[in-house]
């Protein structure tokens, strides 16, 4: 009964969150990429982006996701605003 | 025909190896197969008095590989099985007393004349487990549903691939239905959607385990308990027989609701 009231409140199960992050280490043990690295890739989405673009940095999100046979990098960024000279460079 | 070779390894510590290493020895023993399992945890034997052979011991595996002795004189019979034989490991010597290359030769011999050469690989990623997987053809990796030992399961099964090592599935050890069932512990499937193995079996926790140890007698020999039902069942998949997954891989359809209800 507690889990059910649990789940109710937004709650997940223990398990399923075990399940997500191991999605994540055993992703990271795999490529060996260290936090950092990640890091460091995001930061320089962003000194690239920022040239044609202005962006929310804060709200940038870079991410690796395991599919069935590939891997896939996805990043997530918030466009301000596009600049009117991006195309002329 | 040569033998089968297969080593049962982990990462992690007391997730299960040498009992399953028994179990699987006992099964298959008595479908009348000859047998031969090997502990290559040298200075932390243990096989010995899960199978209640430890005072029989007078060679060990080091002494085998050393010349010291005839494999036949370190080899111990069972006490119910004839066609059961265990090789114990050292207890006082290094892990590095022996080379992954004496070990293949071993393992080759044994294949020769056993039908199934089951080696207890010592926990870790060091000289003992390149020991213990160097003569193996087959490899079997055992996790419990918690996340530290199904990370090192993981690291495990990257090195048996980088070995070379291409066959190779997944035992998942002491699976408690009900918690999994409350969502409160990663399900079968979950962890094969992880680790990308596939599944030899399920064994659920039990404290059956515990007390067949304390009496040194493994549970295969236990018809009635449900993880001795379990190993039985995975010593005939492993021996090619076609016996489903019932009720170890799913939950049923109430289970799948359940879960995703949970979730």
């Amino acid at each position: 009964m507690l889990g059910i009231l649990r789940r109710f409140l937004g709650e997940r199960s223990s398990g399923h969150i075990a399940h997500r992050r191991m999605q994540f280490v055993l992703m990271h043990d795999r490529v060996d990429i260290t936090p950092d690295m990640m890091e460091a890739v995001k930061n320089d989405i962003i000194k690239v982006l920022s040239r044609y673009m202005e962006i929310d940095n804060r709200s940038i999100k870079v991410n690796l996701e395991q599919g069935k046979d590939f891997m896939a990098l996805i990043s997530n960024v918030h466009v301000k605003r596009v600049y009117r000279h991006a195309s002329s460079i | 025909m040569a033998g089968k070779t297969i080593v049962v390894t982990s990462g992690k510590g007391g997730v299960g190896k040498t009992t399953t290493v028994a179990n699987l020895g006992t099964s298959l023993a008595k479908r009348k197969y000859t047998v031969v399992m090997v502990d290559t945890d040298i200075g932390l034997r243990n096989l010995d008095v899960v199978m209640g052979l430890e005072n029989r011991i007078v060679y060990n595996l080091v002494d085998i590989i050393e010349g010291k002795c005839r494999k036949e004189q370190a080899m111990i019979r069972d006490r119910k099985l004839p066609n059961l034989f265990m090789i114990p490991a050292a207890q006082t010597r290094e892990k590095n007393s022996i080379s992954p290359e004496q070990m293949k030769d071993l393992c080759s011999t044994l294949a020769a004349e056993y039908d199934y050469v089951l080696i207890d690989c010592p926990a870790g990623i060091e000289q003992g487990f390149k020991n213990a997987i160097a003569g193996a053809d087959t490899a079997l990796v055992v996790t419990t549903p918690e996340v530290s030992a199904i990370r090192d399961a993981d690291r495990v099964i990257g090195l048996l691939e980088a070995a070379m090592l291409r066959h190779i599935s997944l035992i998942i050890n002491r699976l408690n239905v009900k918690m999994v069932k409350k969502g409160d512990m990663m399900s079968t499937q979950d962890i094969i959607s992880l680790l990308s193995v596939p599944l030899l079996g399920v064994v659920p926790e039990s404290d059956e385990v515990v007390v067949s140890t304390n009496r040194g007698v493994p549970l295969a020999n236990d018809r009635n308990s449900k993880a001795g039902a379990a190993f039985i069942r995975m010593a005939a998949r492993l021996n090619g027989e076609n016996v489903p997954l019932d009720g170890e891989g799913s939950h049923g359809f109430m289970g799948r609701v359940k879960q995703l209800l949970w979730n």
